[in-house]
């Protein structure tokens, strides 16, 4: 009997289905964007300034010229990495929010590299494979808490990323230092650099890691036994033990390879953007690049193109925000407003269900009412 | 109280606490689940509500407390009909139910448990308020739970206390009971029953849903059976007999001609009984004395021990709920095993994993299609993989998968197995609850496995795909292979089985021909009842 009442839910499910969850996710994206747009437009009506000037303003410093465009890429550039690493432990069924300590941590191991010498472009792959291994080694400590204590990954990374900070701020301020400047890290060496792809922007070949590493992932995910594996465990954990998958081994896999970019992320930070090529004290440049990264995960359905495109999208707003902000005189903070809603809105397909049980308890409540009056 | 001043002001001719008349349940996929069932209910009485799975009680029970709504038919009280929306509206009437599965908060204590299920707001008055009324429950009803411990730390027997506390809190004049007994001890079992005579003389209805026919005759006033969603008995239990109950239950047999007729309207393939001899001579599946604890840490499969020879089907029957699911488990490296022995042509199958066992060549039909056979997002080409796809047919160099292979395989499966959908990648959920099972099916049959443990194979198919997988099996046995039936279906397990296993609390009660079982016989087996003077 109880099973009679199972088989009926696959059919609850596809009425929400069709309503809005059933569209096209690229599409429900786009309009996720858009009403992120508007909201953003109405608030700044409320507040006197003039959305439509913003607004251009905003496109044409995000992708007006060769400038705009190639700014708002290398805004992007971290975020897809770190998109990258928060929807591959989607995928595997986790919620791996770990992504901005390993930034920083990756970031770290990085400008370390400037205390040795090597051959250019050896120096810059042994940089980037320093960084990538920091980043994973930081996502080891939530993974094997998670795999041997079953300690939720949500809180450990949360503390991770808190332990992540204040190490690399001690590690700025005391070890790491520049000692002819106090307030930097020393710089990373010309060797060590990502050489810049479009002279006069801050757009270097970072991009070509940040997409390579996209369509590893892609592959991995896809294309192989392994990524076919973490992707069952991640829907049905108990049809993926009925198929023979061990559990723990994907969780682990996704965390290190969530590890590999996310420390991929921190190196292209501080080796691949002009003009510092150093943790500057109080680490703005690095600040929220992981959990904008979740944001650019979920616009981009957690799928590595739709990543790709999400996070030009991201780059552009801030990248444009600060044409915004000295044309049409809008704060940037505008911009993460606009980011909120955007966010926000790709969690309507939940909140249909919240309307729909909603209007149930308006229908009794209305029913009582009539009969009352009856 | 209450219900005896609404008897009284009502007198003898509507004496009744609630009355359902031609109550009848279609969901929405379908299947009748209860045809036209009519029951009175008086205050002061026990009823035992008697039948198989899928039989209707659940259903039924879950239509008077509430939580389902009848497609036809109604409740009356004595003051008119009733209907309730929630089992909120229920309660507040006194209709309280206890689930099988309990809905307790483990970290809360009991009551606070209690306390949560009245209305909100949640207190620490409404607390303390609680506390005292439990208190003076537990005095007036002999029903005791410690009232300070989560109750995740308490046994399972008090766990059910708590539950039956929630309700009596309430103020319920009828009291319903889902198979209460199965998760208790035998020790537990006499309490509650010294407990459900209490509540009895103190005025309460209550209706026990069970399927163990000695539970029957030790507490209840009257029996109803349902089978098949029709009530097919409605007896005073001093009337009754354990036979005719069990009769009742798995229905009527006139003789064997009766019986066949009866199982060609199913569809069953009652030709291919007389199938030739192709059994081995050396049993491919060997368990010897093995022991399986469930999900609660109670012992569900107790020191069992059977063969499974090629070319024949070994049907195990029962009522669910027995260990027939913690077997295959333990047997398909899904559950470990206390104790024991099992192999498969000589070699040890217990401690290894899934994946292992596979290669050992077992084919795992499992009981629940979504949860354990079909990764539903997926697709059918990824779904038509699960289980083999470290093989290397599917998987290259570096751990890349042959798209290219598994695209084919699962062509010549859709083509092999009629499984109907837009193409191999179209996703599983979108599939039929047929084609769903033809896939799983189709799936684990291309293993040519030596042996094919199926548990439940068709179950809430349509008759046309049921009978297709249960062709395909019976095909499997006259090729050779050893097959494993578990099923909650009896006609289902006398049609395909060479020879048949009557599981009851973790013990088979006999393993025989199904020549040699007659359904009454089969009935007491299932319901625990030790059929003596060598019927079998």
């Amino acid at each position: 009997m109880s099973r009679d009442m199972t088989e009926t839910v696959p059919q609850k499910e596809k009425l929400v289905h069709r309503t809005l969850t059933g569209l096209n996710p690229a599409i429900e994206s786009l309009l996720a964007a858009a009403v992120g747009l508007i909201i953003g437009a109405i608030l700044m009506l409320v507040w006197g300034y003039n959305p439509w000037k913003a607004y251009a303003a905003l496109l044409q410093g995000a992708y007006g010229d060769a400038y705009g465009w190639a700014s708002s890429a290398a805004r992007g550039v971290p975020l897809i990495l770190t998109a990258l690493t928060f929807s591959i432990c989607v995928r595997a069924g986790m919620f791996n929010i770990g992504a901005e300590g390993q930034v920083y941590m990756g970031a770290v191991a990085a400008v370390a590299v400037g205390y040795f010498t090597l051959p250019a472009g050896l120096h810059l792959i042994v940089g980037l494979i320093f960084a990538m291994i920091a980043g994973a080694i930081w996502s080891l400590g939530p993974a094997i808490l998670r795999l041997t204590r079953g300690v939720n990954e949500v809180i450990s990374t949360i503390m991770f990323n808190w332990i992540a900070r204040f190490l690399t701020f001690y590690m700025v301020a005391f070890v790491l230092v520049d000692p002819l400047r106090g307030e930097k890290t020393i710089s990373i060496p010309v060797s060590a650099r990502f050489p810049v792809l479009i002279r006069g922007t801050d757009l270097s070949w970072s991009i070509f890691a940040a997409v390579a590493f996209a369509i590893v992932i892609y592959f991995v995910l896809w294309h192989t036994v392994i990524g076919y594996e973490v992707r069952a465990a991640g829907l049905n954990p108990s049809a993926a033990r009925y198929g023979g998958i061990k559990s723990k081994r994907t969780m682990l896999m996704a965390f290190v390879l969530g590890g590999l970019g996310a420390g991929l992320a921190g190196a292209t930070i501080v080796m691949g953007n002009p003009p510092t090529y150093a943790i500057i004290s109080g680490m703005p440049q690095l600040m929220n690049a992981g959990f904008d990264g979740m944001a650019v995960a979920m616009v981009g359905r957690n799928h590595p193109i739709g990543i790709l495109i999400a996070a030009l999208f991201f780059g552009g707003l801030t990248a444009g925000g600060r044409t915004m902000q000295f044309t049409a005189g809008v704060p940037l903070e505008m911009v993460h407003v606009v980011e909120g809603v955007i966010v926000l809105t790709m969690a309507i397909p939940e909140l249909i269900r919240v309307f729909r049980v909603m209007r149930s308890s308006w229908d009794r409540l209305m029913s009582v009412l009539r009969r009352r009056s009856a | 109280m209450t219900d005896k001043d609404r008897t009284n002001k009502n007198g003898s001719s509507r004496d009744y606490y609630l009355r359902a008349e031609g109550i009848t349940k279609v969901y929405s996929n379908g299947t009748v689940a209860l045809k036209e069932a009519d029951l009175e209910i008086h205050s002061g009485e026990i009823i035992g509500l008697l039948g198989e799975n899928g039989a209707g009680k659940t259903t039924f029970t879950k239509i008077l407390s509430g939580l389902l709504p009848p497609t036809k038919g109604r409740v009356i009280s004595p003051h008119g009909p009733v209907r309730f929306k929630s089992p909120r509206e229920a309660l507040s009437f006194g209709i309280g139910m206890v689930y099988q599965h309990f809905a307790l908060v483990g970290t809360f204590n009991a009551a606070e448990n209690v306390a949560l299920s009245h209305e909100r707001p949640f207190s620490p008055i409404q607390l303390t308020a609680t506390k005292k009324k439990l208190e003076q429950l537990m005095e007036e009803s002999g029903l005791r739970v410690p009232l300070d411990v989560p109750v995740e730390k308490l046994a399972v027997g008090e766990q059910q206390r708590v539950e039956i506390l929630k309700v009596l809190s309430r103020d319920v004049d009828l009291l319903i009971l889902d198979e209460p007994t199965s998760v208790l001890t035998p020790l537990e079992v006499d309490e509650l029953f010294a407990l459900l005579r209490k509540l009895k003389g103190a005025g309460k209805s209550i209706i026990l849903i069970t399927h163990k026919l000695k539970e029957v005759g030790s507490v209840t006033d009257r029996v109803v059976v349902l089978r098949h969603g029709e009530m097919v008995g409605d007896v005073p239990t001093a009337q009754a007999s354990t036979e005719q109950l069990a009769q009742l239950m798995v229905g009527k047999a006139l003789d064997e001609a009766g019986n066949a007729v009866e199982l060609q309207d199913k569809g069953l393939p009652t030709a291919k009984r007389e199938r030739a001899n192709v059994r081995t001579e050396q049993p491919v599946l060997v368990v010897e004395g093995l022991t399986v604890k469930g999900n609660t840490g109670e012992i569900a499969v107790e020191n069992l021990s059977f063969e499974v020879y090629g070319g024949e089907i070994f049907g195990v029957a029962g009522v669910e709920g027995n260990g027939q699911s913690e077997l295959v488990e333990a047997l398909t490296g899904l559950r470990s095993a206390e104790k024991g022995k099992a192999s498969i042509n000589g070699k040890n199958i217990l401690g290894l994993d899934p994946r292992e066992i596979y290669t050992m060549g077992v084919a795992h039909i499992p009981e629940d299609r979504w949860r354990l056979g079909l990764v539903l997002p997926f697709t059918l080409a990824e779904n038509a993989i699960l289980g083999v796809q470290r093989w290397d047919e599917f998987r290259g160099p570096m751990s890349f998968l042959r798209w290219g292979k598994v695209n084919q395989h699962v062509r010549e499966l859709m083509k092999r197995f009629e499984i109907r959908a837009a193409g191999p990648n179209a996703p599983a959920k979108s599939l039929s609850g047929g084609n769903q099972q033809k896939l799983i099916v189709g799936r684990e049959l291309a293993k040519d496995p030596h042996i094919v443990v199926a548990s439940q194979p068709t179950r809430g198919l349509d008759i046309g795909a049921a009978q297709y997988i249960r062709d395909l099996l019976v095909e499997m046995r006259n090729k050779g292979r050893a097959i494993l039936l578990v099923s909650a279906d009896l006609d289902e397990v006398l049609a395909l089985s060479d020879r048949i296993a009557i599981m009851y609390e973790g013990e088979f009660m006999t393993i025989a021909s199904p020549k040699d079982l007659d359904r009454e016989t089969i009935g007491m087996l299932m319901g625990g009842v030790a059929v003596k003077e060598g019927a079998v």
